[in-house]
């Protein structure tokens, strides 16, 4: 119980990389469902409505993620810059090698 | 028991048993913890299930609206603020339908979210206007009919059966640590809420009046609220499955409605996209509907206004106005830019914090020999009653530290 209170106070007053988590953690998942919309489009499974939609809403959580950020100087901040400038239709491997670096990042901080 | 109408009522429920909140949370939910989270999903599906039955009851044998009865039972004070809590818990769901609704004709359409947003709010209310309630609820529960797509993807993606089945067992994953722990936690209470929507209890013993059921119709409502909402919970228990078989090991944590879709493009292509986004729309636009219908129905019955789609618009004038004025507020809301999936954690928070609230006048007057005589509570309906209850006021007390220890279960 005392564990759990501390993190109710850690959460409530964090800063730095800890509090980015949740974050980065959201910009590594839309950043894996802009991939994978991708590659489904390239596959002919999905419509060109669909895919701009979905382009622009993804893009939007990464943008957001993105100015949530309290340390917009790390490596995972330049990480996600970097999402944001690939074009909508950039190569699935291209956004998946993002992905993993702000995988890497997160899994770390996790087990930090 | 007319066969015909028990089925139609059966197959309305099914489809228009997965709103916005339920959407979202089983492909988070999946992709988060695989199958493990199936087992609330089921478990809360039995919670929604003893409660509709109740309210259904009580409006075939009370033959009056569950908040008439509740001022009358609770007194003034304590049924305002119930009132008060299920208005502002129905509204801020409401406005992430509306969203929802929006979003997916976005994703349809190309055209503007917010453009979208107030077509499909005009669009409601016109639905409302001029449909009788019969056919307001079977068009849209019918027509959501096409989330059953999801359930053939799950087929057509071949997932490993004898983990899906084993998700049913109650349990908690080995091996997590405490903040993946106080996700799980989150999680669960996050499903029950979206499962135990008050909404839905309000909306469907509504109905019942609506419709002039009388004891006759016991079996009935018996039957809807076990085989409808038992079935329709599959729908959902199907997206997180999708959900734990396609993103969960992609590193895709389903941040926005229409990823949902995939579930159904991966396995079928575009026919696929289509017919789920179909069935995304209609079951969120009737769940905005009954959103909105539940908070009127509320307010007309606490202050003995004439309300009912039974009547013309202009036979119950303050009912018909309110829920005009719930529809623009509920589209104020959207249109002020928040995000949706900020508005469905609001609406699932909040729906948890007064569930206990809203449910508990209805499981004492479904108690209550002096309304029901021979149609109380049997000891199965008293024991699962009060157990749901426990269980509710329990999430209830613990949504909000899980809240903001897991960032919206965002770790």
């Amino acid at each position: 119980m005392r564990r759990v209170w501390f993190l109710l106070a850690l959460a409530a007053c964090s800063k730095g990389p800890q509090a980015d988590l949740q974050y980065i953690k959201q910009a590594r998942s839309a950043g894996a469902e802009w991939a994978l919309v991708n590659e489904q489009a390239s596959a002919g499974k999905l419509t060109a409505t669909y895919v701009g939609s979905m382009h622009q809403w993804l893009r939007q959580q990464i943008q957001t993620a993105s100015s949530g950020l309290t340390e917009p100087d790390a490596r995972y901040a330049i990480e996600m810059q970097a999402l944001l400038s690939q074009p909508d239709d950039a190569a699935p491997e291209e956004l998946r090698a993002h992905v993993d670096k702000l995988k890497q990042i997160e899994d770390s901080l996790e087990s930090a | 028991m007319n066969p015909l109408e028990l089925t139609l009522g059966i197959m309305t429920a099914v489809g228009g048993f997965v709103d916005i909140s339920e959407l979202v949370f089983a492909a988070k939910a999946g992709s988060a913890f695989g199958y493990a989270l199936i087992w609330v999903f089921a478990f809360s599906t039995i919670g929604i299930i003893v409660f509709s039955e109740m309210s259904g009851r009580v409006a075939a044998v009370a033959k009056q609206p569950v908040f008439n009865l509740m001022r009358h039972r609770l007194g003034l004070k304590l049924g305002l603020v119930t009132l008060a809590a299920s208005i502002i818990s129905n509204l801020i769901t409401c406005a992430a339908e509306i969203g929802g609704v929006a979003l997916v004709l976005n994703y349809l359409t190309g055209w503007p979210y917010l453009l979208m947003a107030v077509a499909m709010t005009a669009l409601l209310i016109a639905s409302i206007w001029v449909l009788p309630f019969k056919w307001i609820e079977r068009a849209y529960g019918l027509l959501g009919l096409f989330m059953i797509t999801f359930a053939v993807a799950l087929v057509a993606i071949h997932p490993p059966w004898g983990q899906l089945a084993g998700g049913f067992i109650p349990q908690i994953p080995h091996g997590l640590s405490t903040k993946e722990l106080l996700t799980f936690g989150y999680f669960m209470v996050a499903i029950v809420s979206a499962v135990m929507f008050p909404y839905e209890v309000y909306f469907y013993s509504s109905g019942g009046i609506e419709e002039e059921w009388g004891p006759k119709d016991i079996m009935t409502n018996r039957m809807t609220a076990i085989l409808g909402m038992g079935l329709g919970s599959l729908l959902a228990i199907a997206i997180l499955s999708n959900s734990a078989q396609l993103f969960s090991g992609i590193n895709v944590d389903p941040e926005i409605p229409g990823s949902a879709a995939l579930e159904a493009a991966i396995p079928f292509g575009k026919w696929g996209l289509v017919l789920a986004l179909l069935g995304m729309f209609f079951a969120i636009a009737g769940a905005a509907v009954e959103t909105c219908m539940a908070n009127a129905y509320s307010i007309a019955q606490f202050f003995g206004w004439m309300w009912g789609r039974h009547k013309k618009p202009w036979e119950a004038p303050r009912f018909t106005m309110t829920w005009i004025v719930l529809f623009l507020a509920a589209l104020g809301i959207v249109l002020t830019g928040v995000d949706v999936m900020m508005l469905v954690e609001f609406a699932v928070l909040f729906s948890i914090l007064v569930l206990p609230l809203t449910y508990l006048p209805l499981l004492l007057l479904s108690g209550d020999k002096d309304y029901m005589r021979e149609y109380v509570n049997g000891p199965v309906a008293k024991g699962l009653g009060w157990l749901y209850f426990a269980i509710i006021t329990a999430a209830a007390l613990a949504a909000l530290p899980l809240f903001f220890l897991t960032s919206g279960g965002n770790g």
